[in-house]
């Protein structure tokens, strides 16, 4: 799988992560918010699955990362295997303001767990952190509507959206942040709490599953990689890790009409 | 994920009937769609095929085709022999006139006028007896859809099309035209033509498309006049230039009314009048979670277009959709169904798309949309099968880079290439799919491949793949031969290429192929679905309690059985979709079986909660499986239904289980007691004492000898005695140990403790609740269930008409009536425990035989004995069908007679007490007669209950026989 792309980009990785979530927790906004930096209303759903690229740099190696962003609705579950195979990165979404939604979440570390690559890497977000931060938001409806991501960003007037109708911001969580840390390293995954509407903690899971993910095992797994991967791993010399966006390779997707 | 479906069971092949319905995109008729040798039978108008040659024009614009005339009350279809040529369904209240035309000897001909003039000429060229019934058949049908008022109905339908206002206003009124009414009735229509028909948001929010670059005014040039030469709407003829027309793209304006036409769904707005407004008006204040997720995504649908940026086109969307939800809630909404209606809308009014909503996921992509997509999931596989087939260099690539060809294709298929190419590209596919049925996706899918098979060749993973066809639809626009010197070869766009090759390199995909492939593929999908979802039930259970989970796997295959056999009341599906939370929920969407469904659980994994018979009538053995009714089961039920929502989900049977499978001795004890005390207070009455009896009766129903009536009875005499003995003060203060009547029957009475004792003080008892409980439930994988046989096409065909489960109870009746004339039937009731094959246990006998001695407290006996009697006899009478009978008709083998013999005189043996009557001989008769009786009545339920003669055998035989026939 690699081969393909480090001959053109220097030891460059390709890692196949795989967004799954319930519906309308914000699967495609925190995509978006990592691979062109922008927060967009009013997207077509996902039929299927949307598959977008976008490459970062982790000290000196560049991860190319291949993101399938799933479809939500519950009924393309049975789909699901169809991209999480081969993964090596799974981002698991849930909403922070609506308890059910960590559940569907448990469910599908659950079954990635059980049915996805061995060596996966999971990581656990909590969306919409933007909703219950008390003093940033100015005032309850507004910020709802355009962080809600997928689904309910696409319903223009915020008093439509069932779920977060204002209110006092606080009030709004519904999944603590202690209740799903405790869950996540009881399950041993990575957890972030996150907001694709300001970009809070986005790129951070990026990083982190960057860092986790066993590079040199990639490489050595594909054709033609594992030779140069050797030296690479121990020239930790540069411990400046950051992400780089300046290379966006967002491929749109979705009806071109 | 909890929701068990097992709709994907459900599933039968579409008879050659319904194939003919949906190949003329006739709408099933609403009143009882029974099988079509009933419907023959029954006194409906007949349906009839006849061979005709289509004559038509009199200008004679067309040849003549001969094909095969069906007369489809209240439709009138015709295809040529090709099946793609030609064809019409005409409903018959457009046929105003029909006429025996005087032709040379030997020539049958008919000469059909519809309302607007057209004159049809189909020459039936069987014997002429047949086309006399045939005549006659057309006629009643007319006069039948006269009586309807139909024939008045076209007119105001008509209005609603748009064909007609250009035909109408396209000027001349061409010749053919007698009947004059129609003109002045569009010419009265004229003044406001814009607001009579149906149309889509294109009209006021613009179509997608250049107009001038579509040729729109020659197009609806060229489509006025073969509508007005050939019909439209309604009475469409379709030869060969209109599949051509079609082809090179509708006109917008007409392309609406043209996707109804095509697609059938016309026939169903003109059948179902009203319907959709009154949808609207039921959903008026209703929610669902269908309606949550539709509200997601409205504004995510088309948001490029126009009118989905205003609230009339936003509100359209909605309305269609929720309707459809509404009206197909085992379809609900699925993501895809909003582009699909979001781009008819253009189109389509709100009414003309929802019926077109309703052929599409119903007809045309089967299986696509509902909970489990398994519509979807079969075509990608056998779209698959396709490509390895057509193109197998690129399925091998595929292979070896380990592409899966679905992840592009699947949203091709799900969203008609709408939500993959640019849309006016994509509607021209519409216009073919609607035109030519599902094989067009599959068509240009493979040309799609196929054109772009080289730099397949060079991909090397999904994404390259993704990205491949990605630039290949953003190019379709773009010139297909750029390079070339003939600028008419350098008009040719891309599109036009991939169009040409799907229809003419592919045309060899027709819809039988995609039929049989789909037969051939039905299994392996839906076992795959099957296994997934068994596979993230047991997953998402809460707790496994002791079990493993290969266990929850077979308790998973019972449930799923009992399901297939007993669906869940439908009460039970609904519930989910009330509550307000979002989607994929394990809580809410979880499926819960009521206890009909329980039952046939229970009897799969449960002994005794089943009656088996074993039946031998000379020609067979078979095990006849039952499920036993009792209290005790219902007990059970209730036991489990820890929540109290009066029914039980996977997980409740899963726990419920655990609580008794894996228990030792004194747990089981523990189980069987806190069973039957009802209040959970630690105590049971002397009700539940004896309800607890009869549950012990019920178990042992089926137990060879009498070891265990006697335990049951013994152990009625220990609890008494030993409860009367351990009561509380209260008997002192009446006349002594004596006197515990004072006690009434629903006060506690008989602790565990107690029970314990009194259970373990006998053998038999305990021996029961050391293993025998927890062994009589048996957790084994359930044999393969059936599917409709998918193999091959006329053999399966034909065994799945003989093999249907009535054939074979049929077969079972019958060869038990031939061995009960030679006299080689017997029955006989499978133990459920089985501990005792042979009758010894003498012991327990001398203990059944003292109680009545030995017990002083006469009334509290009493009521044990009217109690437990009644309830004795209920299962004597069962026990008695089978040992009697088997001693009246059989020579069976001794030891069995002497069962049979002990089995009957047990009942008596408590009757005893209850002063019955003694002479069990006479009894035996008695009983004999009755199970005479009894197994008449269960071989001829359905037709006659006197005994079977050779005589009545024949007309059996030959009703049988005839049905098919007539």
């Amino acid at each position: 799988m690699a081969d393909a792309a480090s001959g053109s980009v220097d030891r460059s990785v390709q890692v196949k992560l795989v967004l799954l979530g319930e519906a309308a927790v914000g699967k495609s906004s925190v995509v978006l918010r990592f691979v062109s930096n922008e927060f967009q209303a009013n997207k077509e759903p996902t039929i299927g699955a949307a598959f977008l690229t976008q490459k970062c740099r982790l000290e000196d190696r560049v991860l190319r990362y291949e993101i399938w962003d799933t479809a939500g609705q519950e009924r393309f579950h049975s789909l699901a295997p169809m991209y999480y195979r081969n993964a090596q990165a799974a981002v698991v979404v849930y909403d922070v303001t609506k308890a059910t939604s960590l559940e569907k979440a448990k469910s599908w570390v659950k079954e990635l767990q059980r049915q996805a690559n061995p060596n996966i890497v999971i990581a656990l977000a909590g969306n919409k952190v933007d909703l219950v931060q008390t003093s940033a938001m100015s005032s309850g409806s507004t910020p709802s509507s355009e962080s809600e991501d997928e689904a309910d960003d696409a319903t223009a007037t915020p008093g439509e959206s069932p779920s977060v109708s204002g209110g006092e911001p606080e009030s709004l969580r519904q999944v603590p942040r202690e209740e799903a840390q405790a869950y996540a390293t009881e399950a041993g995954l990575l957890f972030f709490e996150t907001s694709a509407k300001s970009g809070e903690g986005i790129v951070e899971i990026f990083t982190e599953i960057a860092k986790k993910i066993p590079i040199e095992h990639i490489l050595a797994s594909t054709r033609g990689g594992a030779g140069r991967s050797g030296g690479a791993g121990g020239r930790a010399g540069g411990a400046r890790e950051d992400v780089n966006l300046e290379e966006q390779q967002s491929k749109k997707d979705g009806c071109n009409c | 994920m909890s929701t068990i479906s097992t709709q994907l069971r459900n599933f039968k092949e579409p008879t050659k009937d319904q194939l003919t319905h949906v190949f003329f995109s006739i709408p099933e008729a609403p009143p009882v769609p029974l099988k079509d040798t009933e419907k023959q039978g029954s006194g409906d108008i007949e349906k009839m095929e006849i061979n005709a040659i289509l004559s038509f024009g009199a200008q004679e614009v067309e040849d003549s085709y001969a094909g095969k005339l069906h007369l489809l009350p209240p439709y009138l279809a015709f295809s040529s022999l090709d099946r793609k040529s030609v064809r019409f369904t005409l409903p018959l209240s457009t046929v105003r006139r029909v006429e025996r035309l005087n032709a040379r000897a030997g020539v049958y001909a008919l000469s059909l006028s519809t309302w607007h003039g057209m004159k049809i000429i189909v020459q039936l060229t069987s014997l002429r007896p047949t086309a006399d019934l045939f005549c006659g058949l057309l006629r009643e049908a007319l006069k039948v859809e006269l009586q309807r008022g139909q024939m008045k109905a076209v007119k105001g339908f008509v209005k609603t099309c748009y064909s007609e206002g250009l035909v109408s206003l396209s000027g001349v009124s061409d010749n053919e035209r007698e009947d004059g009414s129609l003109i002045t009735e569009t010419k009265e229509g004229c003044p406001a033509p814009e607001t009579e028909f149906h149309g889509g948001l294109g009209l006021r929010f613009k179509f997608p498309g250049d107009p001038k670059k579509l040729r729109e005014a020659s197009k609806i040039k060229l489509w006025t006049t073969y509508l007005k030469n050939h019909g439209r709407n309604l009475t469409l003829l379709r030869y060969p230039q209109c599949t051509r027309l079609v082809q090179v793209g509708l006109p917008n304006r007409l392309r609406g009314e043209m996707w109804e036409t095509l697609s059938g769904s016309l026939y169903l707005r003109f059948s179902n009048p009203g319907v959709y407004d009154q949808l609207l008006l039921d959903i008026q204040g209703t929610n669902s979670t269908s309606f949550e997720d539709i509200e997601k995504d409205l504004h995510r649908s088309l948001p490029e277009y126009a009118g989905y940026q205003s609230d009339e086109g936003i509100s359209a969307l909605r309305r269609v959709l929720q309707a459809y939800s509404h009206r197909n809630p085992e379809v609900g909404y699925c993501q895809a169904m909003n582009i699909l209606a979001a781009a008819i809308l253009i189109y389509m009014s709100e009414e003309q798309t929802f019926w077109l909503l309703e052929v599409l996921c119903d007809r045309l992509l089967p299986g696509y949309y509902g909970p489990t997509m398994h519509g979807t999931l079969l075509d990608q596989r056998v779209f698959e099968s396709l490509v390895t087939r057509c193109l197998p260099m690129i399925s091998d690539h595929f292979q070896a880079v380990d592409v899966q060809l679905s992840v592009a294709s699947l949203p091709w298929f799900l969203s008609l290439y709408i939500n993959s190419m640019p849309m006016v590209f994509a509607f021209r596919i519409v216009d073919c799919f609607f035109c030519m049925g599902p094989k067009v996706l599959f068509q240009v899918g493979k040309a799609i491949l196929k054109i772009n098979g080289e730099k397949l060749l060079q991909i090397q993973d999904d994404g390259g793949f993704l990205n491949l066809m990605r630039e290949y639809f953003a190019s379709l626009g773009d010139s297909a031969h750029p390079e070339s010197a003939d600028p008419r070869a350098r008009a040719i766009t891309r599109f036009q290429e991939l169009l040409l090759i799907s229809f003419r390199e592919f045309a060899v995909i027709s819809d039988e192929t995609i039929l049989s492939e789909r037969r051939k593929y039905r299994n392996e999908i839906v076992n795959s679905i099957e296994s997934f979802s068994k596979r993230s039930a047991v997953r998402n259970l809460k707790t496994l309690g002791r079990f493993t989970k290969e266990q929850a796997g077979f308790i998973y295959d019972a449930l799923y059985k009992a399901m297939c056999d007993v669906p869940p009341p439908p009460t039970v599906a609904p519930p989910p979709s009330l509550l307000a939370t979002n989607d994929g929920n394990q809580e809410r969407a979880e499926t819960r079986i009521g206890i009909p469904t329980f039952q046939v659980f229970l009897s799969e994994i449960l002994t005794w909660a089943r009656n088996e018979k074993i039946v031998i009538n000379g020609f067979q053995e078979r095990i006849d499986r039952e499920v036993a009714e009792h209290e005790l089961i219902d007990r059970l039920f209730y036991f489990w239904d820890t929540s109290c929502k009066g029914s039980l989900s996977f997980q409740d049977l899963v726990s419920g289980l655990d609580g008794v499978m894996l228990n030792d001795l004194m747990e089981n004890i523990e189980w069987f007691f806190n069973l039957h005390d009802k209040n959970k207070d630690g105590y049971l009455t002397k009700d539940e004492v004896l309800t607890l009896s009869e549950s012990f009766l019920f178990i042992f129903r089926h137990e060879i000898g009498d070891a265990y009536l006697g335990a049951v009875s013994k152990f009625m005499t220990n609890a008494f005695e030993y409860g009367d003995s351990l009561l509380p003060q209260h008997t002192n203060s009446k006349t002594g140990a004596t006197e515990p009547r004072d006690i009434g029957h629903n006060q506690p009475y008989l602790n565990l403790a107690t029970f314990r004792m009194v259970v373990l003080a006998d053998e038999v008892l305990e021996s029961f609740f050391e293993t025998d409980l927890s062994a009589s439930f048996r957790l084994e994988p359930v044999p393969d269930l059936e599917l409709p046989p998918a193999s091959s096409g006329f053999l399966g065909d034909l065994w799945s008409n003989i093999a249907t489960q009535d054939n074979r109870k049929m077969f079972n009746k019958l060869s038990d009536e031939l061995g009960k004339t030679i006299g080689k039937h017997q029955v006989i009731y499978r133990p459920t425990i089985g501990r005792f094959t042979k009758l010894e246990e003498p012991t327990a006998r001398e203990s059944l035989i003292s109680p009545p001695a030995k017990t002083t407290s006469g009334s509290s006996l009493g009521t044990v004995v009217v109690s437990s009697s009644s309830s004795t006899l209920d299962t004597s009478s069962i026990h008695d069908n089978g040992p009697s009978s088997a001693s009246v008709f059989s020579p069976m083998p001794h030891f069995k007679a002497v069962n049979a013999a002990f089995m009957e005189r047990t009942p008596f043996a408590i009757d005893d007490a209850g002063d019955d009557d003694d002479d069990s001989d006479l009894d035996m008769v008695h009983g004999e007669d009755d199970d005479q009786v009894m197994d008449e009545v269960d071989a001829f339920l359905e037709a006659h209950d006197s005994g079977l003669t050779e005589a009545d055998k024949e007309v059996a035989k030959d009703l049988l026989n005839a049905e098919p026939v007539k």
